[in-house]
């Protein structure tokens, strides 16, 4: 156990340099959990280079190759000004001790025996496993017409964190389960840190021990467990970055995006649905605020393309693996003659649409969320569309693809739908919470809300 | 107090209910081993030696080999999927070939081409060289 845990603690010291970078004045829990998100980032970057120059992943290698981008991150990193501490301190409170003994159950039960899920062992764990045989990854196993069980397409992030911490740590299937509550916990530790900006110590520790319910996955061994990380922190960032128009808060979640993508092909998707709600946000507030002043800068399509062009980081970061996968004529299920199966489905739309409806995990939380939407002030909710938009498009995205898929709808609804609306949770939970709380405060909007541009 | 505040308490108050991870927080405090035995070999109930046969098998190969399995259910999903992936995660670096596609269909030259056959809880009664034998199965080559 204590080797993996090193290797995880030596993902966060990775990242921290990188952390600072994208945004200066990052402190606390904000940076803790920013550094291991990107630390584990660009583990999967650095295997992935190193294995597409054809150097085979050894500890030697890795490291030079982390060190060399850490020292580089951290000279760019004290060369940048200080800037003025803008993240508001996060104060303690009782309810943290609960998000903390959710996080200790959430550990004994990631690591209480080696990974049980048949995903870990026939996907995730299977390839990390084939590509440390080799050193490498190993393109002929993914192209195989007898390994297409494995959804050679899917993109790597979380097999290549299993194969750093193998490289440091030896492989061991029960203690991989640590690096599911690192992802999980970094998670936490932003929304704290978010919420501290926006709410009473109450309220935003009452939030984070909610989330720690929802946003840790008892999915071990999958790949949710990172792409609900990264996706959420990504989404809620970009919220900061179009309510603040504060260019760190951009950074990051173009960069956790950009890694959200290479977690699952939902992730891909979550970029997508991002970039649309992005381009609807901004035209919208865009038009209302040059009707008010004939603002240049603020006009729909200028507005528009200047925040489309912060999200460059992410489509940057998504790219290689996208490249690889077609240059490796890499098979994919759903896409192959999906029109036809979307076609010859759309009759059934109101079937499939009410299996989805009642095979809805966890339905009454839905219900209260939607009930929270209904009630929350109409101001409130034109402010968080961002989120409420992101969400709409994630869920349609999801339902295309069971309209779309090649298997059996209602094997594949019973064995994906709980995770898939799993991913999607947090980011609606926290602007919902989020709304109510502030509209019990007597309508008073967050602090950054006030030097918004967009208020 | 008004109907919209008392109806956000209640809400907000169901939102915390409906997420919060009970069974993540009794776990600190519960026996934790009925859970542990649960889960542990949850997929390997149908063949629980299954696992360690893999293992012995993996001792008696070389990576690059290419290894058929033979198990006693020999549909699809009646076990043979499982077999199959399970095969190929106790055996990374080898190739293992299946000998059934997912509907039911023989593969019958995956079991020509194969430089080895691994048979776990049947015998096979072919032509061929017990490279290894243990409690559970054999590995076997066939003779040409």
């Amino acid at each position: 156990m204590i080797p993996t845990l090193v290797a995880i603690l030596s993902l966060a010291v990775l990242g921290i340099p990188i952390a600072l970078n994208t945004d200066r004045s990052s402190r606390g829990p904000m940076i803790v959990g920013t550094s291991f998100l990107y630390g584990s980032g660009t583990m999967f970057l650095v295997l992935l280079t190193l294995s597409i120059v054809h150097i085979r992943w050894t500890l030697i290698s890795v490291s030079v190759a982390a060190l060399a981008i850490f020292c580089a991150a951290a000279v760019i990193a004290r060369r940048q000004p200080a800037t003025d501490n803008r993240q508001r301190p996060v104060r303690p409170h009782v309810f943290d001790v609960l998000t903390i003994l959710t996080i200790s159950g959430y550990t004994l039960f990631a690591t209480l025996v080696p990974l049980w899920e048949w995903d870990f062992w026939a996907i995730w764990g299977l390839k990390a496993k084939a590509f440390l045989e080799i050193g490498a990854i190993d393109w002929r196993f993914l192209q195989s017409p007898w390994n297409t069980f494995l959804h050679p397409d899917y993109p790597l992030l979380v097999p290549l964190n299993f194969d750093f911490v193998a490289l440091a740590a030896g492989w061991n299937d029960r203690w991989f389960g640590l690096l599911f509550v690192a992802w999980g916990m970094a998670l936490l530790l932003i929304i704290r840190a978010m919420a501290a900006r926006e709410m009473t110590p109450f309220y935003a520790s009452l939030l984070t021990f909610g989330l720690a319910g929802i946003g840790l996955s008892t999915n071990i061994g999958l790949a949710e467990g990172a792409l609900i990380a990264f996706g959420s922190a990504g989404v809620l960032f970009v919220r900061t970055g179009l309510l603040d128009d504060d260019a760190g808060s951009w950074r990051n979640g173009a960069l956790l995006l950009g890694f959200a993508a290479n977690c699952k092909n939902e992730g891909m998707a979550l970029l997508v649905a991002v970039t649309i709600a992005v381009l609807l946000v901004s035209w919208s507030r865009g038009l209302a605020v040059s009707r008010e002043n004939d603002d240049v800068a603020a006009q729909p399509r200028n507005r528009a393309t200047a925040r489309l062009l912060s999200l460059i980081p992410a489509y940057a970061l998504a790219a290689p693996w996208l490249v690889l996968r077609a240059t490796h004529v890499l098979a994919t299920d759903i896409a192959g003659g999906a029109l036809v199966r979307i076609m010859t489905r759309l009759p059934h739309a109101h079937q499939i649409l009410g299996y989805l409806a009642a095979k809805l995990y966890k339905p009454w939380f839905w219900v209260a969320i939607l009930a929270g939407i209904l009630i929350a002030p109409a101001a409130s909710r034109r402010r968080e569309a961002f989120v409420l938009l992101v969400t709409a498009i994630q869920l349609v995205f999801f339902a295309g693809a069971y309209f779309a898929t090649p298997h059996d709808i209602h094997w594949h609804v019973l064995t994906s739908w709980p995770r898939l609306t799993a991913q999607i949770a947090v980011p609606i939970t926290f602007v919902v919470f989020l709304m109510l709380a502030n509209s019990l405060r007597g309508g008073e909007d967050a602090p950054h809300a006030e030097v918004g541009s967009d208020q | 107090m008004t109907l919209r505040r008392a109806l956000t308490i209640l809400c907000l108050a169901a939102i915390v209910a409906l997420s919060i991870g009970a069974r993540l927080l009794q776990l600190v405090f519960v026996d934790r081993a009925p859970l542990a035995r649960a889960l542990d070999g949850f997929y390997d109930r149908q063949w629980p030696q299954y696992p360690h046969f893999l293992s012995d098998l993996r001792e008696h190969t070389q990576p690059g080999d290419t290894i058929a399995v033979i198990v006693p259910a020999m549909g699809w999903d009646d076990g043979y999927s499982y077999a199959y992936y399970r095969a190929s995660y106790f055996l990374t670096g080898r190739e293992v070939l299946p000998l059934v596609t997912p509907d039911n269909r023989r593969l019958q030259r995956n079991f020509l081409a194969a430089k080895y056959i691994a048979v776990f809880g049947v015998r096979l009664r072919v032509p061929a060289d017990v490279i290894w034998q243990g409690d559970q199965g054999a590995l076997l080559r066939l003779r040409r």
